[in-house]
Formats: C-alpha cells, structure tokens, sequence
C-alpha cells in the first residue's frame, strides 16, 4: 500500500524548509531589509565610532573605533536576531495561525521553533558578516580572527533569535514586546561593556551584568579582534554563552508548543 | 466482509480545566466513508477534530488512525492525513502555486513529484487562474478551495474538514459540497464537521450527533431519520394556553412529538398519518414537510435554553 510506504522526512530537513520559507521572503524584500541589517549599524559607525571616537584619544589601550566596532557587531546583530524572532514571529503564530497550520504536517512544532530561530540567527550574522567586511575595506578587521568572531557572534545570535521566541509565546499583543525590549534590549546594548568598558560601572553592577548574555559576546568578539583572548576566559564566555542559548532555546520550544498543542 | 476500520477511539477525552469538551467517546470510522460529526456550537466537535489531527493532546483514552497510535506515532499519522482546520491558515505573503509548494516541502515530497501534484490539484479546485495570485487578495471560497488543495498534497487516507463551508456565500458553499459529493468515492476516507443538515444528509454515508462532549446518535443519516423521526413532520403554531389541550390530545392518539417554543412539531410514520393529525387539530396554522437530518438533532440534542433568543 502506499501510505505503508511513506518515508517521514528527517528532522533536519523540517527545520530547513521553515529556514527556508523566511529566506524566500527576505530574497523578495531583500533590499529593505539591507537598509536594516547593513545601513543602520554603518550609520552607527560613522557617527558614533568615527564622529564621537575622533574625540576620544583612545578606550582601554587602542582606539575608540577599535574599541566599539566589535561591540556594534554584537550589538546590531542582537537587535535583528531578537526583533526577528519577537516581531517577526509574532503574527505567524497569532493572527496568521500558521505554525498551527504548519505542525498539520510532518513539521513538529520543535521543528518550527528552531528553523525559525535558526534564520533570525542567520539574519542576525548576516549583518555582522556583512558590516564586518565593509569595516574590512577600511582595515579595521583582523581577517584570521574574523572568522571564530562570526561564530560566537552566530551563537549569540541564535541566543537572542530564542529569546525573541520566547517573548513571542508570553506576550498579548505586539505592545507587548516593547516591555522586554526597554527594559532588557537596550540596556544591554548600552551597558554590558559595549559603548565603555565594564570598568566605568558601578561594583556592584559590574558584576551584574554578567547575568545578561551580552556583555559575554562583547567580551569574546572584542578580545578576538584585538588578539587579546586567552583560553581560560574564552571557554568560560563561551559556555556560558552555550548555557543560556540552551535555556533559552528549550524554554521557547516548550512554551510554543504547549500553544500549538493544547 | 468486515470493513477496514481506519480511526478507532477508545474512551477519548478532553478537559480544559474542570470542563469536559469531549467525554470519554467511543467512536469507529471506516475505510472508504464519508463521515460527519455534526452539533450545537460547544459541543465538542472542533475539539474531537483537533484530537483526530494531532492539535489538542488527549487527556484520557486512546486513539488510533491507520491503526497507529496518535501519542506514540505522531508524525506517522500526520503523513497519512489531511487537514482542512477551521482557520485555513494560509500563507498570506506567497501566491498560491507557492503556497502548495511550501506546504509540498513541509511534508518532505519530493520536488519532482510536487510540481505534477500541484498542477493536478490546481486543476482539480479549479484554482488555475488564481495560481499566481497572493492569498491575501482571494475570496473566501478560493482561499477554502486552496485550503482542500493543501489538504490533499500527500495524496492522504483521511481527510479531515473542520467545518469547510462555515463562512462562505451560498455559491461558494454548494460549490465545496458539490465538489466533495463528486470526489468522494475517490478521496478514501473522509470525516466532516458541519452545521448544514441538509447537505449532511446528501452527503455522508454515516453521522454522529454531539452534544456535551458525547456522541447521542450514530448511524446512516436516512435510516436514522426514519428510525428516529419517520417520514413526515407537522409543524403546528400553538399559543401557550392551547399547549397541554392539543398535547393530550396527540398523545392519546399515539403520536410522537416535540415542543420547540410555540411549536408542536409531531412525527408521523408515513404520510397517511397527516391526514389524521389535521383532523385532531381542526383549523390550527400548521405545515407539513418531509422529515430531516435536522429533526433528528432536535430530537436527541434536545432544545436547550442557550438556544432561546433572551
């Protein structure tokens, strides 16, 4: 019979078609989102790395554009990573049910969540690749140590594209995101170690701001362009980093499926 | 020969917090026919639907389609069936040829394969003028069509409809049951839920009436009509007070009836009942008309007061 014969499609291959289904979307409205990805942190760069850092003689040893540009990676890369994963995400799976349609095949919601995680990292390295290699043109990029940057920036964008998720499956309405992206989103951006060194802060905050995951990105893409990563540190930066991803990753799995399945 | 049974539940059941959507349910369906649930909004067929297609996990029971286990063998079971929900859940930001092709690519058909799949079943819903338009722009019977289309990609034993022709104009709704009354002794199995009696009745080889979550009557749709009702209804038009007088009377006749508000709809066995029934009554307002599907529902769904207007 032929229904005995039917080969389910492999795990993998769920996750890639829901990958694939964003990237076809994004080819279509490639260039607005050039603007977004690309435009906004050159933008940045010029202004903040370039028109502030000129009044800056230097930032913990070397200059303030080489002191900022691998924390505008982390951070822009951060920003698209979670915005697509929160806004993007959102009305797929409210208004427009089409994860509840999705899971109607051989696509399980597990499935669902991580090929779309896995592209609002994929956007999110995009830009960090893509700013990266403009930067290079101008030789700010170290061009061995650009490569494990990108991927601890990947990791940490696959990090932020869950908790978009995760923000997702917990918020009413699209309002709802503006809360996590106030009061975690953006002070992150500011303050773990990415404008200033962590040094600045206050004691007791300095610590603290361990507990948010960016400031451990900042930390390993900044030591890798500057050369100055060691072992020990690295691999502390980077498990936690692999910590959280985790968490983060199994939180809003479960959570999106207990609402696809009830 | 005993027929292949293709969905079987033994004892299934949902409860969301302390209320029982579906309750401890025992139901078989066949290889080959056309089935429909059919009950009052809340009855718990969506939910009894949502079951059958893997969207709403089982509080108790068990239940097998193809004769897996939907806990065990999920994803088995959802290469064997189709679904049209009642949302269609299309895909807004691609034309409908994509559509089908992003839907091909979910289950893990074989691209080769999907593009002749497509062409026929663009063909067959008579969506081919329509194949390059974004699904944002289509009337609601399109997008329902492309919605069946979807549904039967995988070439599935089971086709599950959840309410197909709720929310569409009258053309749009006979051309989705005349479609499925020309189709369906090649589709496999079909399990259906509705709110139109009538084209139930046309339609489906078997019937199961809901209410509160358990299945009251089952059985082919015209035997149950005439084991249940018989062959005619008068309706008559009765004010209050007149109630109990004309009741007594037709009770002491024989006859079976129901009071829904204002009216006595009574059951006759054959038409040569009517005449006698008249008779009884004198020169009251009443109407007679051959019975239904939808007498049947009365009668085993009861009128319940949610149903009065306040």
């Amino acid at each position: 019979m032929k229904s005995e014969q039917t080969r389910l499609p492999s795990f993998q291959s769920g996750i890639y078609q829901v990958w694939r289904r964003s990237f076809l979307l994004f080819r279509r409205f490639w260039l607005i989102n050039v603007f977004w990805i690309v435009l906004e942190p050159l933008l940045v760069l010029l202004g903040i790395g370039y028109g502030l850092g000129s009044f800056i003689a230097s930032m913990k040893g070397v200059s303030y554009l080489e002191f900022f540009f691998p924390a505008l990676l982390c951070i822009s890369s951060m920003m698209i990573s979670f915005f697509e994963g929160a806004y993007g995400n959102f009305s797929k799976l409210t208004y427009q049910k089409l994860y509840s349609t999705m899971i109607l095949t051989c696509v399980e919601p597990k499935q669902v969540v991580l090929g779309e995680i896995l592209w609002a990292a994929t956007k999110g390295t995009c830009s960090a690749i893509t700013v990266g290699l403009i930067a290079a043109i101008f030789g700010h990029v170290d061009k061995l140590m650009f490569f494990p940057a990108i991927a601890v920036i990947f990791l940490s964008s696959f990090l932020f594209g869950a908790l978009g998720m995760l923000v997702t499956s917990m918020v009413k309405n699209y309002d709802g995101i503006i809360l996590p992206t106030s009061g975690l989103i953006v002070p992150m951006s500011l303050f773990c170690g990415t404008y200033f060194p962590l040094e600045q802060l206050p004691t007791l905050i300095k610590y603290l701001v361990y507990l948010f995951p960016l400031t451990h990105t900042v930390v390993l893409v900044r030591e890798l362009f500057l050369n100055e990563l060691g072992w020990v540190s690295g691999l502390t930066h980077l498990i936690v980093l692999l910590a959280m991803t985790y968490g983060l990753t199994r939180m809003a799995i479960h959570r999106i499926a207990q609402k696809l399945i009830q | 020969m005993e027929r292949r049974v293709i969905v079987e539940a033994k004892g299934l059941t949902k409860k969301y917090g302390d209320r029982l959507a579906v309750d401890k349910l025992q139901l078989e369906v066949y290889q080959g026919e056309c089935f429909g649930i059919l009950g009052p909004n809340g009855a718990g067929k969506s939910t009894l639907m949502k079951m059958l297609y893997g969207s709403s996990a089982l509080s108790a029971g068990e239940l097998f389609i193809s004769g897996l286990n939907t806990k065990a063998n999920p994803r088995e079971v959802k290469a064997r069936i189709g679904v049209l929900p009642q949302d269609e859940g299309l895909d807004l930001e691609f034309t409908v040829r994509d559509n089908l092709l992003l839907y091909s690519r979910y289950h893990g058909i074989d691209a080769n394969v999907a593009v002749s799949r497509i062409e026929d079943l663009l063909k067959l819903m008579r969506l081919e003028d329509s194949s390059e338009q974004y699904v944002g722009v289509l009337s609601g019977g399109l997008k329902r069509r492309l919605g069946i289309a979807r549904a039967l990609l995988n070439y599935p034993d089971l086709l599950l409809m959840d309410e197909p022709t709720t929310g569409l104009d009258p053309q749009a709704r006979l051309w989705i049951w005349n479609f499925l009354k020309k189709v369906k002794s090649e589709m496999g199995t079909i399990i259906i839920t509705t709110h139109y009696m009538e084209e139930a009745e046309q339609i489906c080889d078997r019937v199961a009436i809901m209410n509160r979550g358990q299945i009251l009557a089952i059985g082919n749709p015209r035997e149950m009509i005439k084991e249940k009702i018989g062959s005619n209804v008068v309706e008559i038009q009765l004010a209050k007070h007149e109630l109990q007088y004309y009741l007594t009377r037709l009770s002491s006749q024989g006859f079976q009836y129901q009071v829904i508000r204002d009216q006595v709809n009574v059951y006759l066995a054959n038409s040569a009942q009517v005449q006698s029934v008249l008779s009884l009554v004198g020169n009251l307002q009443v109407t007679t008309r051959p019975s239904s599907l939808s007498d049947v529902f009365l009668k085993v769904a009861g009128h319940d007061l949610r149903d009065e207007p306040s």
